[in-house]
């Protein structure tokens, strides 16, 4: 089934046709091409896909697609100013050593983003546990966790 | 290819409509965390999914009602339930991961219906009865009649879980969950564990040494000398069985008890021998009787503990 | 040492703010035009004849451009031992063999034409267990290979070990087993294979090493009667390696044949699952091991037999018993050493080598087994290690030429920070465990060349350009062999541009393996850094009338040392070089091949020019009751050489430690006859970030003389030390000692009931 659908994309109305089948993370990577949203895995156990939508951190793989209608969806692109300047958490990820194969990143920035949006001095604890369903191979988690308090008002 | 349509209705009695134009071929989806696994997995392939988040019937969140399409994060956001409902404020602090609880709905875990469901056994304990709505009517079940088999329940076809209603439980009542793990987040529960006490009062002498957290042999010691009685009792174990299950032989040996070690390390056993627990890839049969028997005894214990101090969030042991 | 401004400072990784923003494409991003996508239809059974199998209906599928099976593929057979077609005829050995291939036009097309395709089979009984494979009379898996051993004969014997043992005053033995474990990339694997009308194939690609890839491309192409035809590597951005995109795998000649059905470019990319199942994981194994020292402690030998599961075919997997031979001859001074090992089929998915190369399942049985030495003897587990620690200077007697070994350092530090010796043995339930590690350091010969080239060029402003062969796979070579060459050219680091992804125009490299890229490809940019330097201060000399050798080059001015006033932008004496008449643009290549030896034929020889050694540290507590066993702090310290990158350097041990602890504690491929029970991230248990504990990281800097700058290898000894060192813990807690891993709760708890019973 197509279906027209409005939803508003890192600060932009968006206007698309939709197949009801497909999810969030279908129409963000393979429709609108901003591949910066990863797919880890596709059953919401790795988080690489997570966007904010509502304010909420969501894996966009368990999102169908109809369900982001009328919603504000901001992926990691959305994240970067138009002039090109970073998000404080983007750059505390890069000044951090956060990143290693950054396949999680994304994802990682998108949950810490959604914790800091609504709580501006977290805890370890609650750092920890806004990125638990983001998982790394890579880091140990350790500079993760550094550059999310880093960005944060503590 | 996959295809399936798409619905939103905003009541359950459009939704209700929608399934019967579907002829019960479609499928419900609340948060879609199973659904849409299960669609991306092949294992469903539904002719429609009917989704219920817009449904606002689905939503209350109020004092002893709780929506089915209340989702885990409000839950674990909401110090009315942490207050009273300790245990399945346990539960939503614990189930899979923030995104996943953002979107999950205790409707969803219930209604999926896994012998591992965290919300399971805290509903369990807490009494919860669940209104399931038809377009014919309405009915009352207890949750314990709720389920039936692994991904089975008593919801008939065109059948839709509204919500829970839960009692307010005196002063003297506390409950957990310990959700026990291999990992400290995004994991199923090997074992898990509610436990619910009421006492036979709440004035207990003994405060002090529990909120010291002194040795459990002292604090029971001083139980003893207090005559503490547990007025009433519910335990619930999930994965033990096909089903969620109470063990109702062990809630009886601690009614109208006085509370003491030994009791506790009996009835912690008499659950044992409640449980019937298989192999599989997420923890061994033995290991999870084990597991019951420490469980039921530390759950126990945190219960009591709550009823004096409220307590903190109980989360799974994990490696630090 | 001068002023360094570049190396040994944190400088954030270069390819980061790429890869924050959204930007970098990895395989799963990349689509070329025209790009159809491939799909690979897999065994049902792990051993079965394949009695028939009829494509017919998914040809007929719409939308479906190309199936291919073993019997309508040119023969041919991939792999270490060529034992491996990428697809199947007449009989599966594994759940994961390739029976079929289809490209469609779209990945769904594509899985739905697999479906379509029927085949029979007739099941044939199964070998799991390496111990019933190697039974006189098994089944065999390949019967032109006439036995399920494999016809590596790994065995390793120096000094006298009979008389090591009557020597001996104390004797432990015992067998340790290790797991099936695997790479889990966040980015699974992937690749688009892509023919121009020339026949010439470019590969796009998330492969650890580019130019052998090639090679093995430019091989397959020939028996696909593509007779001299050009292959290009470009590397996508690599969402992880970890040893798994060491080889090349059937997907990858399956792209390619596919690609040339259909004269499209084709994309093979992985689901999650298939990621566990279809790709190659560390094999588990069983180490029977005996150490042997006198009455004071001072170890005499140690007998390793060591059984692999190398599973249906074979990869690297087979060979890291190589890289074991070095912490089993040289952890420790040991005088007396035999080792043997035996690779074996089995109709078990097929093993690769992981972070660690085999080192890891050595190190376990060798640390574990030295601390039940140490308590036979009488002696502290930290005094006897160090009593026997190796030392800079030592040739060890596999002929290891131990440089630099800062690793008594790293056991101090780890002593220290524990508060072994004032806290040990303190607290019911708590106790501490150490082990110590050594690998290479300073690449490792494993190949006919050790090399990796690198050219440079600059541009008119000074601007530079880095064609390197080494990969980023995240580790962060790019940022390593930026920070070496701006040092060298004085620079500002932003001015570096690293090339990295093109066989085309980046010179050869023998892989991302061995920990090797710092010390190999850093020795190679410091190269070619350092002739390019020559011909800037050459022609600034002449400018500025100066000796060359009195002229230094920093923040983009050369300079005379001795008269300030002596000084010229770099810009302008590179624009001057440039537009004078019979002008010249400078570029600089050089290829550094480390000095470092095969094995001989008895597996002696300098494998590396240098060695990195460690020591981690652990205070556990373990719940009686549970069995759970939790880490009150780790101490993870390393002879690193010289930190180039200190913040990176980090990086890499936290990832390490953490990837260790899961491979201690939570991480399992659980096999059921042949299949992988939990091939997904719910059930295969890599750690969160809520399970991690406190990890300390502790750099020793030991100043490596053959080293760039100083540095020795980091990449992986990270977790190569964690499993025994946790094992040893618990012992030292509960008196229990688990001897496979993980160490689950319910091994712990098993262990304390039957120790309660004694």
């Amino acid at each position: 089934m197509k279906r027209e659908m409005m939803f508003k994309l890192n600060g932009e109305a968006v206007n698309v046709e939709v197949e009801s089948a497909w999810t969030l993370l279908y129409l963000l990577r393979e429709i609108l091409e901003l591949t910066g949203t990863k797919l880890g895995c596709g059953y919401g156990e790795c988080g690489a896909c997570t966007v904010i939508m509502d304010g909420q951190a969501v894996n966009a793989c368990l999102v169908p697609v109809l369900e982001a209608e009328g919603k504000n969806v901001t992926t990691i692109e959305g994240l970067v100013q138009p002039d090109g300047q970073l998000h404080p958490l983007q750059r505390t990820f890069i000044d951090h050593g956060a990143v290693q194969c950054g396949f999680c990143t994304p994802g990682m920035i998108m949950s810490a983003k959604a914790l800091l949006d609504e709580n501006q001095s977290p805890t370890d604890e609650e750092i920890k546990e806004s990125i638990a369903g983001n998982l790394c191979r890579c880091t140990g988690y350790v500079k993760i966790i550094e550059a999310v308090k880093a960005a944060s008002g503590r | 290819m996959l295809h399936y349509d798409y619905h939103k209705p905003d009541s359950l009695k459009e939704a209700l409509g929608l399934m019967a134009q579907y002829k019960d071929e479609a499928v419900f989806i609340a948060g879609g965390t199973d659904v849409m696994v299960q669609i991306e997995q092949r294992k469903l392939k539904p002719r429609a999914l009917i989704s219920l988040r817009n449904v606002v019937d689905l939503k209350r969140n109020e004092d002893t009602t709780i929506g089915a399409g209340v989702t885990l994060r409000e839950l674990q956001k909401n110090p009315m339930i942490q207050e009273h409902f300790s245990a399945l404020h346990d539960a939503a602090c614990n189930l899979g991961s923030i995104q996943i609880r953002n979107v999950a709905t205790i409707g969803g875990n219930i209604c999926t219906a896994a012998p591992s469901a965290d919300t399971a056994c805290p509903l369990l304990v807490l009494d919860a009865k669940a209104l399931l709505v038809s377009a014919t009517g309405e009915r009352e079940v207890d949750i314990d009649e709720f389920f039936v088999g692994p991904g089975k329940t008593v919801l008939r076809k065109g059948e839709i879980l509204k919500e829970f209603k839960i009692r307010r439980f005196t002063e003297n009542t506390g409950s957990v969950y310990i959700k026990h793990t291999r990992r400290a987040a995004m994991d199923l529960p090997i074992v898990g564990i509610a436990v619910r006490i009421t006492l036979n009062r709440n004035d207990v002498k003994c405060r002090d040494a529990l909120c010291a957290l002194e040795p459990i042999s002292k604090i029971m010691g001083y139980f003893e000398d207090e005559e503490l009685k547990c007025e009433d009792a519910r335990i619930a174990m999930g994965v033990v069985a096909p089903r969620p299950i109470r063990a109702r032989h062990a809630e009886a040996a601690l009614k109208g008890k006085v509370l003491s070690e030994k009791l506790i390390a009996e009835v912690s056993e008499i659950a044992v021998s409640e449980a019937s627990p298989r192999d599989s890839v997420r923890g061994e049969a033995w290991y999870r009787s084990e597991m019951v028997k420490v469980l039921v005894k530390r759950g126990i214990m945190k219960a009591i503990e709550r009823i004096v101090r409220p307590g903190e969030v109980v989360y799974p042991e994990r490696l630090w | 040492m001068a002023q360094l401004t570049f190396v040994g400072k944190p400088i954030p990784k270069k390819d980061a703010p790429g890869k924050v923003a959204g930007e970098a494409a990895y395989i799963q991003d990349l689509k070329v035009p025209g790009m159809l996508y491939g799909r690979i239809l897999y065994s049902a059974y792990p051993h079965a004849k394949i009695v028939r199998l009829d494509t017919t209906k998914a040809e007929k599928l719409p939308g479906v451009k190309a199936v291919l099976t073993g019997s309508t593929i040119p023969p041919f057979k991939f792999g270490v031992y060529k034992d491996n077609p990428p697809l199947k005829t007449g009989k599966v050995c594994s759940l994961r063999d390739e029976i079929a291939a289809v490209a469609a036009v779209s990945p769904e097309v594509a899985q739905d034409a697999l479906g379509l395709i029927e085949v029979e089979y007739e099941e044939l009984p199964a070998l799991f267990d390496p111990i019933e494979a190697m039974k006189e009379g098994a089944l065999l898996i390949h019967e032109e290979h006439k036995t399920n051993v494999l016809k590596m004969p790994w065995k390793l014997i120096v000094g006298d070990l009979d008389a090591a043992k009557k020597e001996a005053a104390h004797i432990v033995e015992d067998t340790f087993r290790t797991q099936w474990v695997t790479h889990c990339c966040l980015g699974a694997s992937g690749c688009i294979a892509s023919f121009d009308i020339n026949n010439n194939l470019t590969m796009y690609s998330n492969t650890q090493i580019p130019y052998l890839a090639q090679k093995d491309f430019m091989e397959a192409l020939g028996t696909f009667g593509l007779k001299n035809k050009k292959v290009r590597i470009i590397q996508s951005v690599i969402g992880g390696g970890f040893g798994s995109k060491l080889d090349t795998y059937a997907y990858e000649y399956l792209a390619i044949l596919l690609a040339l059905k259909t004269r499209k470019p084709v994309k093979i990319l992985f689901s999650r699952e298939e990621e566990f199942f279809a790709t190659s994981p560390r094999q588990c194994t069983i180490t029977k091991i005996s150490h042997g020292c006198t009455k004071e402690g001072k170890l005499l030998f140690r007998e390793m037999e060591m059984i692999l599961d190398n599973g249906a075919y074979t990869s690297w997997g087979a060979t890291t018993p190589s890289v074991m031979m070095l912490p089993i001859s040289s952890l420790y001074k040991v005088p007396n050493v035999k080792y043997t090992a035996k690779c074996v089929y089995t109709n078990n998915t097929y093993s690769q080598a992981m972070r660690g190369y085999g080192n890891p399942q050595a190190t376990f049985a060798i640390e574990c087994s030295l601390d039940q030495l140490a308590e036979k003897a009488g002696i502290d587990p930290y005094e006897f290690r160090f009593m026997n620690a190796n030392e800079p200077g030592e040739t060890t007697p596999q002929n290891f030429k131990i440089t630099s070994c800062g690793v008594k350092e790293c056991m101090e530090a780890v002593k220290t920070r524990l508060g072994w010796t004032g806290k040990r043995m303190q607290k019911e339930g708590r106790g501490f465990g150490m082990a110590a590690l050594v690998h290479v350091g300073g690449g490792a010969r494993v190949y006919k060349s050790d090399g990796c080239g690198t050219i440079i060029k600059i541009d008119d402003y000074g601007k530079v350009d880095v064609f390197t062969g080494s990969s980023e796979i995240g580790q962060g070579s790019e940022t390593i062999v930026a920070q070496i060459v701006a040092e060298v050219l004085g620079v500002p680091i932003d001015d570096i541009n690293v090339i990295n992804n093109d066989t085309d125009v980046c010179p050869w490299d023998v892989g991302v393996h061995a920990s090797r890229t710092t010390f190999v490809a850093g020795n190679s940019a410091l190269g070619a850094a350092q002739k390019l330097r020559e011909q800037i201060l050459d022609l600034a000399a002449a400018t500025l009338n100066e000796d060359p050798s009195a002229l230094d080059l920093k923040g983009s001015v050369i300079f005379s040392k001795n008269d300030k006033e002596k000084k010229i932008a770099l810009g302008k004496i590179l624009r001057s070089a440039h537009y004078a008449p019979g002008g010249k643009m400078l570029v600089a290549e050089y290829f550094y091949d480390p000095p470092n030896e095969n094995f001989d034929k008895e597996f002696k020889g300098n494998l590396s020019v240098a060695y990195a050694y460690g020591a981690h540290g652990v205070e556990v507590e373990v719940d009686k009751e549970t069995g759970q066993v939790k880490i009150i702090k780790y101490v993870a310290a390393h002879d690193v050489g010289k930190a180039i990158n200190p913040m990176l350097l980090e990086g890499q041990i936290y990832g390490g430690g953490v990837m260790g602890l899961g491979y201690a504690l939570s991480e399992n491929m659980v096999y059921q006859n042949g299949k992988i029970m939990n091939p997904n991230f719910l059930d295969y248990k890599l750690l969160t970030a809520k399970d991690i504990p406190p990890i300390e990281a502790v750099i020793i800097e030991t100043d490596e003389k053959n080293g760039p700058f100083g540095a020795k290898g980091i990449g992986e000894p990270g977790l190569v030390p964690t499993a025994p060192a946790i094992a040893n813990a618990i012992y030292d807690a509960v008196g229990v000692r688990i001897k496979d891993l993980p160490i689950t709760p319910e091994k712990v708890l098993k262990a304390l009931k039957e120790k309660e019973k004694r």
